[in-house]
C-alpha cells in the first residue's frame, strides 16, 4: 500500500470511528455491571478488537466527556493510589433510551451498506 | 514520542498551547489517569510506560480530539441567543436583558457571592492560622495537607458555580501538576510548590470583600427600584405621604406616578445590566486566579 492511500484509508477509519465510538462507548457501560474508569473501558475495547485496534485509546476520553455533558453518562470520582483520583463512569436511563435508538440506526445502515457491497440491492 | 509521563503531559499542553485553559487542564488530567494506571499495571517499567504512550496516541493527536470535540460539543450545548440580543434596535437590545439568561444568573451570583465570600474567607482564614499555629507540632501536617486539599475542591466547586452562572467556561477536573515521581509524597509536595494554589487561596480571600460588595450593590439596587415603583401605590394605600423630609410630607401627584413607575422599571433593567456586566468582569477574574488565562504552553 503506497503512502496516499494508507493515508486515505486512515481518514475513512477515522470517519468511520467518529460514529461508531460513541455506540461502541454507550454499549460497554451499558453491559457493565459496574461502573468503569477510562483506562478500563480503553482496555477493554482494545483487547477485544483483533490485530490492534484502530482507534487511538487518548481519542476515547473526550468522548466519554462529550456523553457526559449530554447526560447519557453519569459519573463519580474515586481517589486511587496509581496517580489522580479516577473518573468511574455509568450509563444513564437518557444513556439507554439514546442507545436503544442508535442500535437501530446502526442495524440499518450496517444492513444497507452490506448488502450495497454485495450487490443485494442493486434494482 | 515522548519516553516518560511526564513529558507526555508537557507535550500535550504544548500542543493544546492557544486552547482554553480549562480544555487543557482536563485534557491533562485524562492522559495522567490513563497513561499511570497503564504503566501501574504493567509493572511500571519505562518499556510499559512507552507501550501506554503508544497506545494512547501522540499528543497531536490527541490535542486535535480534544479540540474537535469540544468545538463539536459547545455548539451542540450553546443556548440560542435570545433574539433581542441580536436586534440593532438598541431599545429592544436594552429591554431584552430581562429574557437574558446570563443577566439572571449573574444577579443569582451576586446574591449568593455574600454567603461563598464568608465562607471561603472563613476556611482559608482558619485552616492557615490552624496550619501555621500547629506547624511545630507534628499534628500541623495532616492539618495543612486537609487544608490543601479543601482549598483544591473548592476551586474546582466554585469553578462550576462560575461556568454556571456566568458562562464562563472552567475545568471540570482537578487541577494536575506535573510531578517529577508519581508519589503520594511528590503529589503533595507539588500542592505547595503549585502557585495555583496560592493564587485560588487569595481569590477565596477577597471573595469576602468582593461578595459584601456585590450582595450590597444588588440589594440596594433592587430596593430602590422596587421602592421606586411602588411609591405612589403606597401612598394611595395608606392614604397618606410617603416623601418625609425634615417633618414635611410630600403627596406625589396622580399624574406623577406613570414617572415612579417608569423610573422603577428602568432601575430594574439598569440593575440587569450591571449584574451581567460585574458578571462577565468577575467570571474573567475567578478564570485567571483559579485556572490561569495565559497558561496552556510549556511549563
Amino acid at each position: 500500500m503506497d503512502v496516499a492511500d494508507e493515508l486515505m484509508l486512515r481518514k475513512f477509519q477515522k470517519e468511520l470511528n467518529s460514529g461508531t465510538v460513541s455506540l461502541i462507548l454507550l454499549a460497554i457501560l451499558d453491559r457493565s455491571q459496574e461502573p468503569l474508569y477510562g483506562y478500563q473501558i480503553a482496555k477493554s475495547i482494545e483487547g477485544n478488537w483483533q490485530q490492534g485496534a484502530p482507534v487511538k485509546q487518548g481519542t476515547l476520553y473526550p468522548v466519554l466527556r462529550s456523553m457526559e455533558e449530554s447526560g447519557l453518562l453519569g459519573s463519580r470520582v474515586e481517589p486511587s493510589v496509581a496517580g489522580p483520583p479516577r473518573k468511574y463512569y455509568t450509563i444513564t436511563d437518557r444513556g439507554r433510551a439514546v442507545l436503544a435508538d442508535w442500535k437501530s440506526a446502526w442495524a440499518t445502515t450496517r444492513d444497507y451498506v452490506d448488502m450495497t457491497l454485495e450487490g443485494r440491492n442493486d434494482a | 514520542m515522548p519516553e516518560t509521563i511526564e513529558a507526555y503531559l508537557a507535550e500535550l499542553r504544548t500542543a493544546l498551547a492557544g486552547a482554553d485553559p480549562a480544555l487543557v487542564q482536563d485534557a491533562v488530567y485524562d492522559a495522567e489517569e490513563y497513561l499511570r494506571s497503564a504503566a501501574a499495571e504493567n509493572g511500571g517499567t519505562p518499556e510499559a510506560v512507552a507501550e501506554a504512550i503508544d497506545a494512547y496516541g501522540t499528543p497531536a493527536e490527541i490535542a486535535a480530539a480534544y479540540r474537535e470535540t469540544e468545538r463539536t460539543v459547545t455548539a451542540a450545548l450553546r443556548r440560542p441567543a435570545a433574539p433581542s440580543s441580536k436586534s440593532t434596535n438598541p431599545f429592544a437590545r436594552f429591554f431584552g436583558v430581562v429574557a437574558d439568561p446570563a443577566a439572571w444568573g449573574a444577579l443569582f451570583y451576586m446574591l449568593l457571592s455574600l454567603l461563598t465570600g464568608v465562607l471561603y474567607f472563613t476556611v482559608v482564614v482558619t485552616g492557615l492560622s490552624l496550619s501555621a499555629g500547629l506547624f511545630i507540632l507534628i499534628i500541623g501536617v495532616p492539618v495543612a495537607l486537609l487544608f490543601i486539599g479543601a482549598v483544591r475542591a473548592i476551586s474546582l466547586a466554585e469553578g462550576r458555580i462560575v461556568e454556571g452562572l456566568l458562562g464562563q467556561r472552567m475545568p471540570r477536573r482537578p487541577r494536575t501538576v506535573v510531578v517529577a515521581d508519581g508519589t503520594i509524597w511528590g503529589r503533595l509536595k507539588s500542592w505547595f510548590s503549585d502557585y495555583r494554589t496560592w493564587t485560588t487561596m487569595l481569590y477565596m480571600l477577597l471573595m469576602l470583600p468582593l461578595g459584601i460588595t456585590y450582595f450590597t450593590v444588588v440589594v440596594s439596587a433592587l430596593a430602590v427600584s422596587v421602592a421606586t415603583f411602588a411609591l405612589p401605590i403606597v401612598q394611595w394605600v395608606a392614604n397618606s405621604p410617603v416623601i418625609r423630609i425634615n417633618g414635611w410630607g410630600y403627596l406625589v401627584e396622580p399624574w406623577g406616578a406613570p414617572f415612579f413607575f417608569a423610573g422603577g422599571l428602568l432601575g430594574v433593567f439598569l440593575t440587569l445590566w450591571l449584574a451581567k456586566g460585574i458578571g462577565y468582569l468577575h467570571g474573567l477574574f475567578a478564570k485567571v486566579m483559579l485556572v490561569g488565562r495565559f497558561e496552556g504552553g510549556a511549563q
